[in-house]
């Protein structure tokens, strides 16, 4: 069977600035993957692309076994980065006019609506302006228009940008259960915590190209967990000494205690046991590989003061400041 | 093609189902008929009172008394009954048959008060420029309106096969020009009055022979004839072009705001996921065409309903309402596109205004050459803009409304002209739109604009 999305060498130029270059990806059928890296990595014009709402200078892309989405627009539902919905237009009449573009029409549809709404917590909204919506509960509506029609493929750009936690919460559930609906869903974020919470697989990019294609088992099993979290048993105590025990490579502040990073080759068993013996420790434990750490081991290339540069421009666009 | 019908119904029912539309769609002929009904009370001159005091220098002694004579009360009354008598004549030819007592209410409020005029005997041989200053002299009286100077040689000639003299006329600073004309009237009549006594002529008779009333005309077709209808013939190519013009920009601009408003909003890239630009762009255009139909078949239902209640339906060429249709539509594809396309190129109705600066000139035109066309159909002028597109549209369904219909091979030879000009600024528009709605930021000048339509 051909897989829901395969793209083959695709690049996308505007004007001198190369966005998306030479990318090839493949999403099986029933996939959930992560399309992650920073703001400006070419996601959103890869994802534009598959839309077919871009054209690609080069290459190919193949959409549930079409050759262009639009042949396949009714069984794709999209969220895109930039959405909306028209103000002075009523929640119902809204999620009609997009389910009925997307081929769902039909006697029960305004019952699949109420459904739908009752789903996301939103019933009783039928009836309200857009405009009368808070900006959690129009993000809720336009995931529902993106999902009424029941897609094959769910395709998300930054779907939780703008959330407050608890809609982050009950969105990711959407999400799972879209997929264990039998969707294939692929979004995008530059949030690489909440792709570690969701996917089955990730697929990074960096400056338009592709820099790691991997279920996230893979990643973690390939990338040597080199990171320690260590607390002192004596919040007073001086851990200056730490830098200096064999194996230790960078020591730097992380939340109440430390984050110590291993030199490439060192057994983390005996660093952890000349840790504690060098400090106390109220805590210690083998840190397993973040996205942020392969994605910066990925892209610095070793380099400290790139991968430094990196965590904080990733850390700012998390918290939604500029990268 | 269903999807294209589903973005077609959104925006037509965004649109018609709003108050504001109503309001606007029947604004018009409420202030119209509002305009009938209330104009006249509000525009007429019945509160001017022409009033004043002229001081005469006569040096012929004969015209003063018969400028007394026109203005006694008796003469004023028997003037306005000759013009009641003349404007009834024509009021009867264009509105048939009206009672001749609200005519006569009529003429009296707009002819206004009986004047009020004191006439000063000035010597003959009064300095002039000595009564001049009399002009600014300020009064508690009537206030100082005009010093008439009668030519010596105005009745009889200084010698003879000479030429008659006329009179100069000096008139005090803000003189109204009613006032002015009510003096040209009433001394030309004396000093007619007293050519005529000097020659001992019967000034009855001679206006007797002078007087031919117009008589109704009656127009012979084919089909019968009917009474004339004297300016049909200006006012319906008029009437044509404004319907034109109204369809155009309704529909134009309906698609403008439309398309702005889905970019801002961001809403466009969620209908992008599920119809492609050129769906949308089909969409729209057809819902502002319905937009603009509605409208023009109101005004057009209202017109007919009017010329129908004054039994002058049959004026009508039924021919013009097609071709209206037939030109609206080509008119509206060219004008409409390319008003979706600068919606599409823009971030908001403020960066719309300089884009849109051309198509609003283009729409201007005919206002500026409808009286001349209209007047001359077969001009170089008129031919010339009747296959110009995109004007070609306005200047055509004038030629074809006015009183010298064109050639139908001209008739068509325009209209294959506009389905070119249709097919050309349709695919301009949808270039500029494919890549402007997904465009944010700077608006795009012209030469981005020309770039966008050679790259896509």
């Amino acid at each position: 069977m051909d897989p829901a999305i395969r793209m083959t060498a695709v690049t996308k130029t505007f004007g001198r600035m190369t966005a998306v270059d030479d990318l090839h990806l493949e999403v099986p059928r029933g996939g959930l993957y992560g399309f992650i890296g920073p703001n400006g990595a070419g996601k959103t014009t890869a994802i534009r692309m598959i839309m077919s709402i871009l054209l690609p200078d080069a290459g190919e892309i193949s959409i549930l076994g079409h050759s262009s989405a639009l042949e396949a627009k009714d069984r794709i539902g999209y969220l895109p980065e930039e959405r909306g919905l028209y103000k002075r237009m009523k929640v119902r009449p809204f999620l009609r006019y997009l389910a009925r573009l997307k081929g769902a029409d039909g006697p029960d549809l305004d019952r699949r609506i109420a459904g739908a709404l009752e789903r996301v917590g939103l019933g009783g909204v039928e009836s309200k302006r857009c405009d009368e919506l808070s900006k959690g509960m129009s993000q809720k509506v336009q995931f529902v228009a993106a999902t009424i029609h029941a897609p094959d493929l769910l395709i998300l750009d930054e779907p939780f940008s703008g959330l407050d936690p608890v809609s982050m919460r009950m969105l990711r559930d959407l999400i799972l259960a879209e997929h264990r609906r039998g969707a294939t869903v692929l979004f995008s974020t530059h949030v690489m915590p909440q792709a570690e919470e969701i996917c089955e697989h990730v697929i990074m990019v960096h400056e338009g190209r592709k820099v790691l294609d991997a279920d996230l088992d893979d990643i973690r099993g390939r990338y040597d967990p080199r990171s320690i979290r260590f607390e002192p048993l004596d919040p007073g105590a001086d851990t200056t000494g730490l830098a200096s025990v064999p194996g230790v490579e960078r020591i730097r502040p992380d939340g109440q205690g430390l984050e110590i990073l291993l030199a490439a080759g060192t057994d983390p068993a005996s660093a952890m046991r000349r840790i504690m013996d060098a400090t106390a420790a109220a805590r210690i434990e083998l840190a397993r590989p973040r996205l942020e750490d392969v994605f910066v081991d990925l892209v610095a290339g070793g380099g400290a003061a790139e991968a430094d540069r990196l965590r904080v421009a990733l850390r700012n666009a998390a918290e939604g400041e500029p990268a | 093609m269903t999807r294209i019908l589903h973005v077609a119904l959104r925006d037509f029912l965004a649109t018609v189902a709003t108050k504001g539309f109503v309001f606007g769609l029947l604004v018009l002929p409420v202030v119209l008929a509002l305009l009938a009904i209330v104009g006249p009370r509000i525009f007429n001159d019945q509160a001017y009172r022409i009033e004043g005091e002229y001081a005469v220098i006569d040096p012929t002694g004969v015209v003063l008394p018969e400028l007394r004579a026109e203005l006694e009360p008796e003469a004023v009354a028997r003037r306005r009954r000759e013009e009641f008598a003349r404007t009834a004549g024509w009021a009867r030819e264009v509105l048939g048959d009206m009672a001749d007592a609200a005519l006569r209410q009529s003429m009296d409020e707009a002819l206004g008060p009986a004047p009020d005029i004191r006439l000063t005997a000035l010597p003959a041989d009064a300095d002039v420029e000595a009564a001049k200053s009399w002009l600014n002299e300020q009064t508690d009286g009537l206030p100082h309106a005009a010093l008439i100077v009668v030519h010596g040689h105005a009745v009889e000639p200084a010698a003879p096969g000479g030429e008659l003299g006329a009179y100069d006329l000096y008139t005090a600073p803000g003189l109204d020009d009613r006032d002015l004309a009510f003096i040209y009237r009433n001394v030309r009549d004396a000093i007619v009055d007293a050519r005529v006594g000097a020659r001992s002529l019967d000034r009855a008779a001679l206006d007797a022979l002078l007087r031919v009333p117009r008589q109704p005309s009656t127009t012979v077709s084919p089909d019968g004839e009917r009474t004339t209808v004297r300016g049909f013939n200006r006012i319906l190519p008029f009437a044509f072009m404004a319907l034109l013009l109204m369809g155009i920009m309704a529909g134009g601009q309906t698609m403008l705001t439309s398309t702005i408003e889905e970019k801002s909003t961001r809403v466009v890239e969620v209908l992008l996921s599920a119809v492609s630009p050129m769906e949308l762009m089909a969409g729209k255009l057809l819902g502002a065409v319905a937009i603009s139909l509605l409208m023009i078949g109101l005004y057009l239902g209202i017109g007919l309903v009017a010329l129908s209640s004054f039994s002058m339906l049959g004026l009508l060429d039924p021919w013009l309402i097609l071709y209206l249709l037939i030109f609206f539509l080509i008119g509206f594809f060219v004008i409409g596109s390319l008003m979706l396309a600068v919606g599409a190129a823009v971030n908001d109705m403020t960066e719309a205004q300089s884009l849109q600066m051309p198509l609003m000139l283009v729409v201007m035109l005919p206002w500026i050459f409808w009286p001349a066309v209209s007047r001359n159909p077969d001009s170089v002028l008129a031919v010339t803009v009747s296959h110009l597109p995109p004007v070609n549209t306005f200047g055509m369904l004038l030629r074809l409304a006015s009183s010298q219909p064109p050639p139908w091979w001209e008739v068509w030879l325009s209209i294959g002209t506009g389905l070119v000009s249709v097919v050309a600024a349709v695919w301009v528009a949808a270039k500029v739109f494919r890549i402007g709605l997904l465009m944010y930021g700077k608006p795009p000048d012209f030469r981005t604009l020309i770039r966008w339509v050679r790259a896509a």
